[in-house]
């Protein structure tokens, strides 16, 4: 077990970004002075390639999406290169339709998620936004391109938003192929690219829509987040509008685990790189969007043995607590620590796998994102 | 010659005082305002070129945000504010 280091817990809430700094025992934890005050934070991630660097997904109502970095943990931030704000005059459009002959031009409605390329990439970063854009940087974000075969979609025109949007939140890249990455949005499900991001294959088998008359449609879904398993690439955990969902086979098909909890909804999933064939999902009471047995509460699903754990008992931390997309995360320590933001601020937190939670004593404006770095 | 105010949000990205600037029409205005200072780019306007939905601009303290935009002709004007709305929560 790793005793040493500093980790840092990545929160960004509705009103503003927090970095919150604790040992590799991940007992104490002190919360640092808010950045971005006032401002949506959908995202906030750090680059383990670049120690120190953070970025931001920063969404302000009044003055548009922006990409913020730091390079000191936190400290300080500085807006970088937002995606179709070109440094020079013209005002590139946000998205034409496929239609050249009608174009419609929308700007970037929100920021919803940045994904640091792989470590034999030192300078790439992805960007998912609305409406339903993907963009590459090849630079660290001084520049952005869109990703024209995903943006331009022939079937975009027939794509719905979700109720957060038209958001592409998910993006998942393939360590043994720089070629291979996935995307997810709402609500149109998610797609794999096998080239780099020329074309991409819409991979929802099995997934059901039960929004739709077609329930299990080729797209339509609304998935809500997708996560890898730590040690097989060609597996991953869905939370999906319509259910808990793994696939082994890069998703090519999906089989639906959740059915054994009841009400599968949720939007959260987390997988810890210490924990292969694990994942953790908060199970929502679907019309409610809130934990629905009246307290706090994560289910551990075991992909070897292929059964549920609950973690927390009714006594633990009674209440109604609703998590979005990004409120859940695992470190990379060994046991897993995991840690999971509510929409009405508190942040909890278990450092040995979900055997014991506390709540972080601090009350955080609605939280969007969670993630975590180190121990550095 | 027109007197420009931003609202005090603003001065982070543009001018911390009263800004002089000779423009025929908002959108003008704001062509010569994003030039002076880079950082107003896409705050006031979005990448289409509109005003964003709780950006307000004044025009001799006539609200003309949501009537004729940054195509509003400016001659004959004095003053401008642009100003954030009532919103949030």
């Amino acid at each position: 077990m790793v005793s040493r280091g500093r980790m840092r817990i990545l929160v960004g809430t509705r009103k503003g970004t927090y970095v919150v700094e604790g040992d590799a025992k991940r007992k104490v934890w002190r919360v640092g002075p808010v950045a971005h005050a006032g401002n949506e934070v959908y995202h906030v991630v750090a680059d383990p390639r670049h120690p120190g660097d953070l970025y931001a997904a920063v969404n302000s109502a009044f003055w548009g999406p922006t990409v913020q970095r730091s390079r000191n943990w936190g400290k300080s931030w500085k807006e970088i290169a937002t995606p179709l704000t070109p440094a020079e005059k013209d005002r590139k459009p946000a998205f034409n339709d496929s239609d050249p002959t009608t174009p419609v031009k929308r700007a970037v409605n929100n920021l919803w998620r940045i994904e640091p390329g792989l470590p034999s990439e030192s300078n790439t970063l992805y960007l998912g936004a609305d409406p339903h854009l993907l963009f590459r940087s090849g630079d660290l974000g001084s520049s952005w391109e869109p990703v024209d075969s995903l943006n331009n979609h022939p079937a975009k025109k027939d794509w719905a938003p979700g109720a957060g949007g038209a958001c592409l939140h998910t993006i998942l890249l393939d360590p043994r192929d720089s070629r291979r990455l996935y995307v997810g949005l709402s609500a149109v499900g998610t797609f794999r690219s096998d080239d780099g991001g020329q074309s991409w294959k819409p991979t929802n088998k099995g997934v059901e829509a039960p929004f739709l008359p077609d329930k299990y449609p080729e797209t339509g879904q609304c998935v809500h987040h997708v996560v890898a398993d730590a040690a097989d690439p060609d597996t991953f955990y869905r939370q999906d509008h319509g259910g808990m969902y793994v696939s082994h086979d890069r998703m090519e098909k999906w089989t639906r685990i959740g059915k054994p909890l009841g009400d599968d909804f949720g939007f959260g999933v987390a997988s810890p790189p210490s924990a292969p064939g694990k994942a953790y999902f908060v199970r929502l009471d679907g019309p409610a969007r809130v934990t629905g047995e009246g307290h706090f509460q994560v289910h551990e699903w075991n992909d070897k043995t292929r059964k549920w754990r609950k973690l927390l008992a009714a006594k633990d931390f009674p209440g109604h607590f609703g998590v979005q997309r990004e409120g859940i995360a695992a470190d990379s320590l060994d046991p897993a620590g995991i840690y999971v933001g509510t929409t009405t601020g508190q942040l909890f937190v278990s450092p040995d796998a979900g055997k014991t939670w506390r709540l972080i004593p601090f009350q955080f404006p609605g939280i969007h994102s969670v993630s975590v770095a180190g121990p550095t | 010659m027109l007197d420009v105010h931003l609202d005090s949000w603003l001065r982070e990205f543009g001018p911390r005082g009263k800004e002089k600037v000779d423009a025929d029409s908002v959108g003008h205005l704001l062509d010569v305002l994003e030039t002076r200072y880079p950082g107003l780019r896409f705050k006031i306007r979005d990448e289409t070129g509109q005003l964003r939905r709780y950006v307000r601009v004044f025009v001799d303290g006539e609200d003309v945000s949501a009537t004729t935009g940054v195509t509003t002709p400016l001659a004959g004007a004095r003053t401008i504010d642009i100003l954030h709305s009532i919103a949030g929560g």
